[in-house]
């Protein structure tokens, strides 16, 4: 929910608010997006205790990057890259970490899987859906999630994930085919 | 929702040019919905006016420092049973001779090693 008095607020005023040191209009922004940085967040790395780290790592980083924001791009995107790029260092450095102290390999943090499903339905659904996207390559799990959680077009996917539209299209491509033996396998 | 239809939807997000815009919203109506613990934003807004940044990454790597310590030792610890096994073997004792090479060889022949006559 977000906060009462911000809720008509659009962004670059709780910007604005919030480099004038206005705390509740920080924790606007932190209502209004994040569902939107947990999408992201937690369908790539699941839902795990790490994923609640970057989360909030990803609203620290805004906090503190928040004077370099010009209002070019939209904020929801500037946000949505820092969450792109944490979530991927983050992937990196677990695949790192698990290579140098554990014999198990990058599964490693499923193991703090925390399920949350309310249904029987809504579990099967959540259960397919995170199953499919830890099954992918990260480089072609961050286009689906991209795509499919969060609604984007491939243009839009392209120009938050820095990548050249060709790119984002090939990925695209390969990680069909990917996806399609993945859910043959479910 | 049937699996089925989840799976069309997982498979059509891949299709360059299918607009996801309502498949996203069908996804959030059969749950499959994402958000932190309750906890978050106050979690969050602590660490950003009390705390500082967070320190959860510090107690991590000084966890992973000391996996790291033991690998290091449980390796050093077989190097030296390899390193007296192998000592054993080529000189038939564990004396202080056979550490330094010496166990086979007599003390003229080290005498006329060192001095050469």
């Amino acid at each position: 929910m977000i906060k009462g008095s911000y809720s008509e607020t659009d962004d670059l005023e709780l910007v604005r608010a919030v480099l004038g040191g206005d705390r509740s209009a920080f924790s606007a922004i932190v209502s209004r997006y994040r569902k939107m940085v947990a999408r992201t967040v937690k369908g790539m790395l699941n839902d795990t205790v790490y994923a609640e780290d970057v989360g909030q790592e990803v609203f620290i980083k805004l906090y503190y990057s928040l004077s370099e924001f010009r209002g070019e791009s939209k904020l929801s995107t500037y946000i949505q890259r820092i969450a792109v790029n944490l979530t991927l260092n983050e992937i990196k450095r677990r695949k790192r970490f698990s290579s140098m102290f554990s014999q198990k390999g990058n599964d490693e943090m499923h193991e703090l899987e925390v399920p949350d499903y309310d249904t029987e339905s809504s579990k099967e659904a959540k259960e397919i859906v995170q199953k499919a996207l830890q099954a992918m390559d990260p480089k072609f799990r961050i286009i689906v999630v991209m795509r499919m959680l969060q609604g984007y077009s491939t243009k839009e996917t392209a120009e938050i994930l820095e990548l050249p539209l060709g790119t984002v299209l090939s990925r695209l491509s390969r990680g069909q085919e990917q996806l399609k033996d993945i859910l043959e396998k479910l | 929702m049937k699996s089925s239809g989840i799976k069309k939807i997982i498979i059509n997000s891949t299709d360059a040019d299918y607009d996801t815009g309502e498949d996203s919203n069908i996804l959030e109506t059969n749950g499959v919905t994402y958000d932190f613990s309750e906890t978050f934003e106050a979690e969050l807004l602590e660490a950003i006016y009390l705390k500082g940044k967070t320190s959860s990454r510090e107690s991590e790597f000084s966890i992973s420092m000391n996996r790291l310590f033991y690998k290091i030792m449980l390796t050093g610890a077989a190097a030296i049973v390899i390193l007296l096994i192998s000592i054993f073997l080529m000189e038939g004792s564990l004396s202080f001779n056979s550490f330094l090479g010496l166990g086979n060889s007599y003390d003229e022949s080290t005498i006329c090693l060192l001095t050469g006559n």
